[in-house]
């Protein structure tokens, strides 16, 4: 897939998906980042899931909506977390673009992340600037 | 009162970085842009070889925030960070943190810590804000 960068318009939704937040996907994660907090909880079910593990998922459609190009480079994150998440919990994750220009060899595009669990209750939102080779 | 006090540091948290660490990370987050996991294409980039994702990068100081505020960290966290400086494979890095401001509101208190992280060179890969409004514990507000 291939996406035509200069055609997206600030305001436009560039993904809107929905993951179950289960045991093996948060397991996975925090084994990525070695984090001692939720490994230290094992297997009990009420260990906190990472607040980055969130943010992490609000970033995965990002990535893969946008056919993100080799060489991205992640210039900046704002990162607000409004509720903890627990494992079992469905998370949907929106991504709306709010800045989208060329400075020299680069494109630089910033989107808005928004992350809502089953119960319609946000408990994420953020900021990334992404720059993108032209 | 919360025993948070101004120019208190936060206990830091130190990672080493590998390639298969950086290869958990891509297959966790779904990410798997070739500057994290080609070291063929990586090469060929300014970096000369594979870093880090800012983000697993980050995590780190989220950790850190989370040891030291617990669920109030999951519940009210702020993070402001700019990606300075690549983490690179075999790289050692360090969390850093101090709070800088702590204002006490009739919940509890509003605290600003300025946080980052470090590559063993000395060199900043990630500097930042973070905020997190801190209960009260004692029932005084």
């Amino acid at each position: 897939m291939s996406v035509d960068y200069s055609t997206l318009a600030p305001g436009q939704e560039i993904s809107n998906r929905t993951y179950d937040l289960d045991s093996g996907v948060v397991s996975r994660y925090a084994a990525a980042v070695e984090d001692g907090v939720f490994l230290r909880g094992g297997a009990d079910a009420a260990a906190p899931v990472p607040a980055m593990a969130v943010a992490a998922l609000g970033l995965r459609g990002v990535v893969n909506d946008l056919a993100i190009p080799g060489g991205t480079l992640h210039a900046g994150q704002e990162l607000e977390f409004k509720a903890p998440v627990a494992v079992g919990d469905s998370l949907t994750c929106r991504a709306t673009l709010l800045q989208n220009s060329v400075r020299g060899e680069w494109r630089f595009m910033v989107v808005r992340l928004d992350v809502e669990n089953g119960e319609g209750r946000e408990v994420m939102a953020g900021k990334s600037t992404i720059m993108l080779p032209v | 009162m919360n025993g948070v006090r101004e120019g208190e540091s936060l206990p830091a948290i130190t990672k080493r970085i590998t390639q298969e660490g950086i290869e958990r990370y891509a297959e966790a987050s779904g990410d798997f842009n070739p500057i994290h996991v080609d070291p063929e294409f990586a090469a060929g980039s300014h970096f000369g070889g594979t870093v880090a994702h800012g983000m697993m990068v980050a995590a780190y100081i989220s950790e850190m925030m989370t040891v030291s505020f617990g669920a109030d960290w999951l519940r009210s966290g702020r993070l402001k960070l700019r990606f300075r400086a690549p983490v690179l494979p075999g790289d050692t890095v360090t969390t850093f943190g101090a709070v800088k401001r702590v204002r006490e509101t009739e919940s509890g208190a509003e605290v600003a810590c300025s946080v980052g992280v470090r590559r063993g060179s000395g060199e900043s890969a990630i500097i930042g804000d973070a905020a997190v409004t801190v209960a009260s514990t004692d029932g005084s507000g």
